[in-house]
């Protein structure tokens, strides 16, 4: 009684009736129910013209046209799609109801369940040869099978390598990763050096080691990121950094410090405290030499370079406090300053003014705490 | 015997243009007309057209380059076009085919080699040149931003010595046969300068800085436009290089310097417009030397209100010819037209004399202050700030008076 087509659209529209009720008790809502039930009845109606229409237009009484029809032919076995394509069309649904992420996973699942649907059938329907059927199946569909099944299944090794990782400490990661690298290798090494050994092990070790990674990142993610403290630095700076930035003594953000810098092509300018305690400038451009004042933007990231010349650790401040104006409300102190370098060493800070430096009663200055004679007037226009 | 059927031509007239086809009639019209653009005669941004060093180096580059690529183009084009013609089908007989011909393919391999070296040298040398920095005797820090450039010149020994910063928009003023070293960046997206007569393009990109020589031979007006994509009024985005003569250059300096004169009297048009500008226009708008009515000075915090953190510095409006990216013009026609087409000798003063009320074009700048916002298409809206956490890009449209507006245009009218 039921033609192929109809089974779809009945099945179709017995999950959307299903869903209709479950939303309706579940959200309260009646928009969504009256929507699903539309759907479900709409469904009903495209099954039934599909029944009385026999699929193609061919008439009950043409029982031998519909026995020897195509669409009546046995598929050589059980295909998984449809079930597949059901699952993706009810997680589409709950998704609908419940988290986005559930919609998307709905769709994927919906789309790529029918896309193989569509080519086992198209492919089974062929030729009368079976065997040809499944090659032509395979020409058409492996070339998109592979490439993604290869890219989820490496996804989901590196997530779950990521989520091992975050979990363990730092010292363990290295410790567990480094045992992990050398039964990897060892086993890779049997495989190469051992043809006897029988392929089947050989994949159910390494289906073993998947498992156990993939099992492994379930746990740690679920589990959560290690505690990951953040260091303390000069930016952002609160009443501790400006401690800092009139401090030469050395502060938590000052160990293990960066004293080198790899970005030096694009800097606003370097400033170097030379051995007698006095700055040097240099800008881009050949005019600088001697200068007492160094000319930066406003409102510009400004890459400045201090170079450490002299015999002691010693860092870059800059006052940059304005009064409150009109235009502006008290934004209280700001200082700027890179962390303790070490003698040659060298470190970026990045500057970004919004008030020009005539707005600052004494202008803005940069200077070394501890080095008296280190002055360089900042002039921002 | 009777004569053998005589030949039909078609006839060659005034009618051969309206048998062509469509599209060969509007394809040869499109030609013509590409052809007809290279006469131009205003044409300020000619790359052909080179006013200094820089340009010309790329110039004598260029034109061989060109040559050499124009006759490989012309024997390539000929000789597809004869075999085209001579190996058509006509029904023949496939002829033998044959596979490799070892001199040949060696030949064809080494000839373009060597024409690609060739060009290649002094395209390398060339570029090298441009981007010598050591020969430079002025600094001009210029920074482009949502759709506008501002020009400020540190303070140097070069330049013939800047003593206090100058910070304009829209126009670079240089001297003339005078290396001059554009340090560029950006306050938001990639913007890219060229002067087409003076040098090649030069991206400006945030947190970069890159630089570009620039020098001219000659007084006069050389024009540019941004040439990277950068958003609604990337069209609108233009500047232009003031090239003076030393002696004018300094005059201009002195302009940029000069303190700041307060509208005479309490209760002029321009005296009104300074208040009008205190609370309308001074958040986003510098003036130096401006004070409020306690007395304190005036500082604009662009910062707060726009998304590059930065708006034109209005202290000497009126001695720059242009406006608003420089996609308007400060001068109406007349006085326009006056400055343009000036001879080198004369150039540097008309262009000093700045604006004056009689050659005000005040209508586009009456507009500009009316609505700003529908004379150049920004990002204002109240509506669509959520990305850029309610700061404009662009002036907004401050809903002025018409009052408000002669008061201003009065008080700018003193900006020089």
């Amino acid at each position: 009684m039921f033609t192929t087509g109809s089974k779809l659209l009945i099945g179709a529209s017995v999950l959307a009736a299903i869903s209709a009720i479950a939303y309706g008790v579940a959200q309260d809502g009646v928009m969504g129910t009256v929507g699903l039930a539309s759907a479900a009845l709409a469904l009903a109606f495209l099954a039934g013209v599909n029944i009385y229409t026999r699929d193609s237009n061919i008439w009950d009484d043409e029982i031998s046209s519909v026995e020897t029809a195509p669409a009546a032919a046995r598929p050589p076995a059980n295909s998984i799609w449809p079930m597949a394509f059901a699952l993706g069309a009810a997680v589409l649904t709950v998704g609908l109801v419940t988290y986005q992420a559930v919609f998307v996973v709905g769709v994927v699942v919906l789309l790529a369940a029918g896309a193989e649907w569509t080519a086992e059938a198209w492919a089974e329907r062929a030729s009368a040869d079976a065997g040809y059927n499944a090659e032509v199946r395979s020409r058409i569909a492996n070339p998109l099978e592979f490439p993604l099944a290869a890219a989820i299944g490496i996804g989901i090794i590196v997530y779950s390598f990521s989520r091992i990782m975050l979990w363990l400490s730092k010292t363990n990661t290295v410790i567990a990763f480094a045992v992990l690298g050398v039964i990897i290798i060892t086993v890779a090494f049997l495989i190469a050096y051992r043809p006897g050994l029988k392929s089947k092990a050989a994949v159910g070790a390494i289906a073993v080691g998947v498992l156990a990674l993939v099992a492994g990142g379930a746990a740690a993610g679920l589990d959560g990121e290690r505690e990951i403290k953040e260091h303390e630095t000069t930016e952002g700076l609160t009443e501790e950094g400006e401690e800092i930035c009139l401090s030469p003594e050395e502060f938590e953000a000052d160990e293990k410090a960066s004293q080198s810098v790899a970005a030096s092509a694009n800097v606003a300018a370097e400033i170097t405290l030379t051995e007698s305690g006095s700055f040097e400038l240099d800008v881009v451009g050949p005019l600088t030499e001697g200068s007492e004042a160094i000319t930066l933007p406003r409102s510009n990231p400004n890459n400045v370079i201090f170079i450490n010349e002299s015999d002691e650790e010693r860092r870059l401040s800059v006052d940059l406090t304005v009064p409150p104006t009109d235009a502006a409300e008290d934004e209280g102190p700001l200082l700027k300053c890179t962390t303790l370098v070490e003698p040659g060493g060298r470190q970026n800070i990045t500057l970004t003014i919004g008030a020009p430096s005539f707005a600052a009663p004494d202008g803005y200055f940069f200077f070394v705490p501890g080095v008296e004679s280190a002055r360089l007037e900042l002039i921002v226009p | 015997m009777s004569n053998p059927p005589l030949k039909r031509h078609p006839l060659r007239s005034a009618s051969t243009f309206s048998n062509m086809s469509r599209r060969l009639r509007i394809g040869l019209v499109a030609g013509l007309g590409l052809l007809a653009a290279g006469c131009a005669q205003d044409a300020p941004q000619d790359t052909w057209d080179p006013a200094g060093p820089n340009a010309q180096m790329i110039h004598n580059l260029q034109w061989p380059v060109f040559a050499i690529a124009g006759v490989v183009g012309v024997i390539v084009l000929t000789f597809i076009a004869i075999i085209i013609v001579k190996f058509r089908d006509r029904g023949q007989a496939i002829p033998e085919q044959t596979h490799g011909k070892p001199a040949l393919e060696i030949g064809l391999t080494i000839l373009p080699a060597l024409i690609l070296i060739g060009v290649a040298i002094p395209t390398v040398g060339t570029l090298m040149a441009l981007n010598e920095t050591d020969d430079t005797e002025c600094i001009v820090n210029v920074t482009g931003q949502q759709w506008w450039w501002e020009i400020d010149y540190a303070q140097q020994d070069g330049c013939g010595g800047v003593s206090e910063p100058i910070v304009t928009s829209g126009q670079m003023i240089i001297p003339i046969n005078t290396p001059v070293l554009v340090r560029g960046t950006s306050r938001d997206v990639i913007h890219s300068w060229w002067i087409p007569r003076l040098n090649g393009k030069k991206d400006m990109v945030p947190g970069r800085v890159h630089t570009v020589r620039l020098e001219a031979d000659e007084p006069g007006i050389y024009a540019g436009q941004c040439t990277e994509f950068c958003g609604l009024s990337h069209a609108n985005m233009r500047m232009e290089v003031i090239a003076l003569t030393a002696e004018d250059f300094e005059t201009w300096k002195a302009q940029q310097l000069a303190p700041y004169e307060a509208p005479i009297g309490d209760d002029t048009l321009a005296a009104t417009g300074e208040a009008t500008f205190v609370a309308q226009c001074s958040r986003c708008h510098q003036v130096n030397g401006l004070e409020d009515a306690d007395g304190q000075p005036v500082i604009a915090r662009p910062d707060l209100q726009v998304y590059s953190g930065a708006a034109p510095n209005l202290s000497y409006f009126m001695t720059r010819n242009t406006f608003a990216g420089a996609t308007f013009d400060l001068l109406n026609n007349e006085c326009r037209d006056d400055v343009w087409d000036s001879d080198p000798a004369t150039f540097g003063e008309k262009y000093l004399a700045g604006v004056s009320e009689d050659c005000l074009n005040s209508v586009d700048l009456r507009e500009w202050l009316r609505n700003a916002p529908a004379k150049k298409p920004m990002y204002t809206d109240p509506a669509e700030l959520a990305e850029t956490d309610g700061l404009v890009r662009g002036m907004p449209n401050l809903a002025l008076s018409e009052d408000q507006i002669d008061e201003l245009v009065a008080y700018l009218l003193e900006r020089k």
